[in-house]
């Protein structure tokens, strides 16, 4: 259509950054890794990078596009993770300790476990809430549906009375730091502070509740082996780029352009007869269910959740992943994630006082204790020096800044 | 002119009905009718009106000094405000709690009195969006705008002087050029009532003339509300005016009725 | 002295007077105390029944040293000297013995003022038994009812009608009976009075069987009267047995069940006061926080999440003032929270000033940048004073702080939080009258209000933005002073706990209103005490969220939003 005007070149451009982290993503890193360049733990390491980016991508569309900043995508990342972890916590700990329903106890459960193995204890019993996660479809299906249900909650609410900009913000904020509250007592059954952990197989084969056949099947996999850990970074890359395409095609349809229109004039798109809180609503859900996701891939590859995860700390670094890759622009938010996540990786492999630092403070400072400092200027740094971010740097640096049409620049709103 | 005898026996006193006041006037007659309608801001009576039709196909002017309550009145029949007391009628059906979506969707279409375009947006984009029948959200995951609606747009933007900024992003059009964007999605969203607030409000005098044409050219289909300040564009649109003053109306007719009439003298210029 | 120069003779029989009456009460005294000590003797005799008997016959009298000679003798620290007197021993070191007197211990001085010595072997240590000891403790408590330190008197009082003291005293309750109704209808204090009074309707009603009928009754009901929680208890208790037995009538029963009620609806209303208060005065430090959030916002258009790191600054300035008067709980030094209270305003408002400075004046209308920003300066000077003070630091609340007013029966206001509220009242009323009143107040809200006029007509709105900053900030930091006297104080306080409330209260309250912030303030704080008690801490907050955002449904723009044409944005 003309007024598309589409070019070869345009088209190129666009997906000039999805070809190169095909590239980067699913080559480079698996051939350095075959080749014994990097180890395991440093595709692991990645993996878990890559699961937080899904986290970012969603923020990014609710934030970058249409201009909600929602502080819960923490929280969504952990409903997801704790799904995994729920499942995980089924099949790993201590084998055959069956309670009276004939369900196997996870031993997650007990800050001490209590029983022998073999013992068939009296009371405990595990939570109803607990067996929907004992098999992988249902736990995968839950993980990405009940962060979407918590997202059109906390969205149909908010959004239908017009709670916006920071008002949303903090009511988000405040509804992550009560969720954390939440799991963090130990009768809630989520493990208390320690979260859930002593995980040891992906169990495919459909299997009775209380046997376990994780250690003979051949369709189980073990968690702490190399082959399974690769296999879950290359999974994670995959989810990462499916969200990705997925994402790309949304912001260019009509779509794309309103959750734009919504963050631009929230009250004009009224009186042209749409409804901001719909399409709001709907981006929300999608990048709950996106960080569901993230979650999801991640739990697997950290093997352990705890509710340190979803604070609220935990959800402004997200934000920040965003600001510092480029807000509204979705490579952005891979670049930010990414760099964020190595520079703290670089920074604290030193154990060195940081000179000087040892005039203000006894004994000095490493940048292991340093970190939250250089994250609160980053944050300044991002916000107040260059807003445009990371993805933007390159176009500046070489002096051909010319204006994207599939991306805006910060600041110019709020 | 034919207009202003149609004027002399639509007083406002004829409208003071009453039995239930959907069956008396009829949609056959008035598209729009606001009965009774107050705004009380703080104590502050912004709006105080007994009663105003608009009948179909009109081209209603409202003028009146600041604070008048023009952009209130506005506000009442778009939905943004609620009126403290009273209702507003649309083709016989009672709006007054109805949400602003659902008033543009029944056909009222409006511009602000500052235009407000989606800045981060082309000028094309923004057309698109104000295209009507494509506010399901669903569908605008996959649906594309037809050949005919595409040179609907062009054939818009190309009167207005705009197809040279098809792919501008809407922040960095001048004020003119905003104003001919608000003024052509309205004109493209193709709403049965136009509520136009200050349309000529910072244009040339060329940009004036054509504003008046294009909005000239509208009154035969649609019903027109407009709201302004430039006498010199009010006298271009050559139709019946309505004052407001301190939130009541204080007279009705042609503008060189009004211009005899002492009250509005000593309102405009001053005790 | 002057006063002997100015009234030499109004003196001189002012001395004569209070000469007179000294020799008076030394004689009774002293008569007493040989008296005493005759008694005193007895406890080292052989035979139990007799030890027993001098235990009994020293609680006839009301000597201020004997509470704390019971004691000495349960820790067998009296001894028998020569076999002619006894005398007060703590400690033994070697062969040698100083001797204290064991009514005053005070030390026994030789004529030149040398404490008196003597070798272990002529000394006989007083064993009690376990009966003795026993009783000991019981009679103690009778001493304790005229003690003169007020709280020990009243702790007396409370033993004395305890069952196992009164089981304990045996005959000797008629003499608690005796001194406990002196106690009630004597001219003490209302509280010793109703103490006393509930301690002897304790000792007659479990000494009256329920064969007295009527009496037992007409105790029960007066029991009920008391309203205090210790004869719900006891009531409680007995009507549990009873029920186990025989001779629970209807009529019994509802006796007891009327008063057990009247008692429970009193304690219910009294802890609903005092949940209330406690919600009154955490409304007060929410108020203080979020007059700054507020009014930042309504003339900045800037959300500020360094707001709780000022409140955690002004609590670690009042930590540091507190080190450099070297204040401690055991030595005193009050001073110190006279000095913080400036110096934490000051020290909060500098950093406010600071962040003003940096940071927040190029953010001006762009909250949701304003909120990242700052939650960066947050996390900073977090981490900064974590890094310089530690995580775990003590305020010691001055010692007048401790303590509290009891408004009526079992309702004890707090002093710390009492403060609290005055504090908060105070800053209030300062910022309504600088608001309200003075010309830089007139200048803030004509650039609330239109930025761009009020700066053409010649308001120096950068200065008003800072002036103003810098007020609320100094204002967060006074609400930290507060807080060190009712709650802990850790590097992330502000942004664990108070941050978020108090933005819930700017939301509910509406931008912009102090009496908005005041409503929201209190309501939140209120409501969070009143739930906590009923459901704990983490569903009270979940359930104040759910409030907070069905109130949001209603009334999205506050209990006190601007209206017309200020309500656009």
């Amino acid at each position: 259509m003309h007024s598309l005007a589409n070019t070869a070149d345009d088209q190129l451009r666009r997906n000039l950054p999805l070809i190169l982290w095909v590239l980067l993503g699913l080559v480079v890193i698996p051939v350095l890794y075959i080749a014994g360049v990097i180890s395991i733990g440093t595709v692991n390491k990645l993996g878990r990078y890559l699961s937080f980016a899904l986290v970012a991508i969603g923020l990014d569309l609710i934030w970058g596009y249409a201009g909600i900043l929602g502080l819960c995508q923490a929280l969504f990342f952990c409903l997801g993770g704790y799904a995994m972890g729920m499942y995980l916590a089924h099949h790993g700990g201590p084998e055959g300790i069956i309670d009276k329903t004939g369900w196997k106890l996870p031993a997650c459960l007990f800050v001490v476990y209590p029983y022998k193995v073999g013992e068939v204890p009296g009371d405990a019993m595990v939570p109803w809430f607990w067996k929907p996660f004992w098999s992988l479809p249902n736990t995968i299906f839950l993980g990405l549906l009940i962060p979407g249900i918590f997202a059109f909650i906390i969205g149909y609410f908010g959004f239908r009375s017009r709670v916006r900009g920071v008002y949303f913000a903090i009511l988000t904020q405040a509804i992550t730091v009560a969720a954390q509250n939440f799991f963090t007592m130990n009768n809630m059954k989520f493990g208390g502070t320690n979260g859930l952990t002593r995980f040891a197989h992906i169990c495919i084969a459909r299997h009775p509740h209380g046997a376990d056949v994780c250690q003979q099947s051949a369709l189980s996999f073990d968690l702490s082996t190399d082959t399974v850990q690769f296999t879950l970074y290359l999974l994670t890359t995959m989810a990462i780029f499916v969200t990705y395409l997925l994402y790309c095609y949304i912001t260019q349809t009509r779509l794309g352009r309103i959750l734009v229109a919504v963050r631009d004039a929230e009250n004009t798109l009224r009186f042209s007869g749409y409804k901001p809180y719909v399409y709001k609503l709907f981006a929300f859900i999608l990048a709950a269910v996106t960080a569901g996701l993230g979650g999801l891939l991640y739990v697997p590859q950290m093997k352990i959740i705890t509710p340190y995860n979803m604070g609220a700390e935990r959800s402004i670094l997200i934000v920040i992943f965003v600001a510092v890759g480029g807000r509204g622009t979705l490579s952005g938010a891979l670049v930010g994630t990414l760099a964020v996540n190595l520079l703290y990786d670089f920074l604290t492999s030193f154990n060195q006082p940081i000179p000087l630092t040892n005039m203000l403070f006894p004994g000095g400072l490493t940048f292991a204790k340093a970190w939250p400092i250089v994250l609160g200027l980053l944050f300044l740094a991002v916000v107040l020096g260059y807003p445009n971010g990371l993805v933007k740097l390159p176009q500046h640096l070489l002096g051909k800044f010319k204006k994207a049409p599939d991306s805006d620049q910060i600041g110019a709103h709020q | 002119m034919a207009m202003v005898e149609g004027r002399a026996n639509t007083r406002i006193s004829e409208y003071l009905l009453d039995s239930p006041i959907e069956s008396r006037f009829s949609e056959e007659k008035y598209i729009l009718f606001l009965q009774g309608i107050t705004a009380v801001f703080d104590g502050f009576k912004a709006l105080d009106i007994e009663a105003l039709g608009i009948e179909h196909n009109e081209l209603r002017v409202i003028i009146g000094p600041n604070g008048a309550g023009k952009t209130t009145m506005c506000d009442i029949i778009s939905g943004k405000t609620r009126p403290t007391t009273g209702s507003v009628y649309f083709e016989g059906q009672n709006i007054t709690e109805t949400a602003e979506t659902e008033i543009a969707l029944l056909g009222i279409g409006r511009k602000f009195q500052t235009p407000t375009v989606f800045d981060s947006l082309t000028t094309y984009q923004n057309m698109e969006l104000a295209l009507p029948g494509h506010q399901n959200w669903f569908a605008n995951l996959y649906s594309k705008i037809s050949p005919e609606e595409n040179n609907q747009i062009l054939s818009i933007l190309e009167r207005v002087g705009l197809k040279n900024e098809l792919h501008t992003e809407a922040k960095y059009l001048s004020h003119g050029q905003r104003q001919w964007l608000a003024i052509s999605t309205l004109v493209l969203s193709n709403p049965k009532l136009l509520l136009v607030d200050e349309p000529a409000a910072g244009l040339t005098d060329a940009e004036t003339a054509l504003t008046a044409e294009l909005l000239l050219e509208l009154k035969g289909e649609h019903t027109l509300i407009i709201i302004e300040h430039d006498m010199d564009f009010v006298r271009q649109l050559d139709s019946p005016v309505t004052m407001l003053h301190e939130g009541k109306i204080m007279a009705e007719g042609t503008l060189a009725d009004l211009q005899q009439n002492e009250e509005v003298i000593e309102a405009y210029l001053g005790r | 002295m002057t006063a002997n120069k100015t009234f030499p003779l109004l003196a001189l029989c002012l001395f004569f007077c209070l000469t007179q009456l000294l020799a008076d009460s030394a004689e009774v005294g002293s008569a007493a105390v040989e008296e005493i000590q005759q008694i005193l003797l007895k406890l080292g005799d052989k035979k139990s029944s007799i030890r027993k008997t001098a235990i009994m016959g020293l609680a006839k009298y009301d000597h201020p040293g004997l509470e704390a000679l019971m004691n000495a003798f349960k820790l067998r620290q009296l001894y028998v000297w020569n076999d002619n007197v006894v005398i007060l021993c703590p400690k033994i070191e070697g062969k040698t013995a100083a001797l204290q007197d064991p009514l005053t211990q005070e030390p026994i001085t030789d004529v030149s003022g040398k404490q008196f010595q003597v070798t272990v072997t002529e000394l006989k240590q007083i064993r009690p038994g376990r009966p003795e000891r026993g009783l000991a403790e019981n009679v103690k408590s009778l001493f304790k009812l005229f003690s003169p330190d007020e709280e020990t008197q009243l702790s007396g009082i409370k033993r004395c009608g305890e069952a196992k003291t009164i089981k304990g005293l045996g005959k000797l309750t008629d003499l608690a009976l005796e001194k406990l109704d002196d106690l009630a209808t004597g001219n003490q204090s209302k509280k010793i009075q109703r103490l006393a009074l509930e301690s002897a309707l304790l000792i007659r009603i479990s000494r009256i069987s329920l064969d007295a009928g009527s009496t037992h009754l007409k105790l029960v009901t007066q029991l009920g009267h008391t309203k205090s929680q210790r004869s719900q208890k006891f009531l409680e208790k007995s009507l549990a047995q009873l029920e186990k037995s025989s001779a629970l009538t209807p009529q019994i029963q509802r006796t007891y069940q009327a008063a057990i009620a009247k008692i429970r609806t009193y304690q219910q209303f009294i802890s609903l006061l005092g949940n209330l208060f406690r919600g009154l005065s955490l409304g007060s430090v929410l108020i203080l926080m979020a007059l700054g959030l507020a009014i930042t916002f309504g003339l900045m258009g800037v959300i500020n999440m360094a707001h709780g790191e000022l409140m955690m600054i002004g609590a670690y300035t009042t930590y540091v003032v507190q080190l450099v008067f070297a204040h401690t709980p055991e030595t005193p030094n009050n001073w110190y929270f006279i000095f913080a209270l400036p110096a934490s305003f000051l020290m909060s408002a500098t950093i406010g000033l600071l962040i003003e400075f940096f940071v927040v004046r190029h953010l001006y209308k762009r909250p949701l940048e304003s909120l990242l920003a700052t939650w960066g300066v947050g996390l900073i000077l977090i981490q900064m004073i974590r890094l310089r003070f530690g995580d775990n630091i003590g305020v010691n609340a001055p010692s007048w702080g401790r303590g509290g007013i009891e408004v009526i029966q079992d309702l004890v206001f707090p002093y710390g939080r009492c403060f609290i509220i005055a504090i908060c009242a105070f800053s209030v009323g300062a910022m309504y009258y600088l608001m309200r009143c003075t010309k830089v107040g007139l200048m803030m809200r004509a650039t609330m209000q239109n930025r761009e006029m009020a700066s053409s007509l010649g308001v120096n709105t950068g200065f008003v933005d800072r002036c103003t900053f810098a007020f609320g900030s100094g204002i967060a930091g006074i609400a930290g002073y507060a807080w060190t006297l009712i709650g802990g104080v850790t590097p992330d306080m502000g942004q664990t706990n108070f941050i978020v409330d108090s933005f819930l209260v700017v939301v509910t309250g509406g931008v912009g209103e102090i009496i908005g912030v005041i409503c929201a303030g209190l309501g939140i704080g209120g409501l969070t005490k009143t739930l906590e008690p009923m459901t704990g801490t983490i569903w009270a907050k979940i359930l104040l969220l759910i409030a907070v955002v069905i109130f949001i449904q209603f009334k999205p723009s506050g209990l006190f939003a601007a209206k017309g044409r200020l309500a656009d944005d």
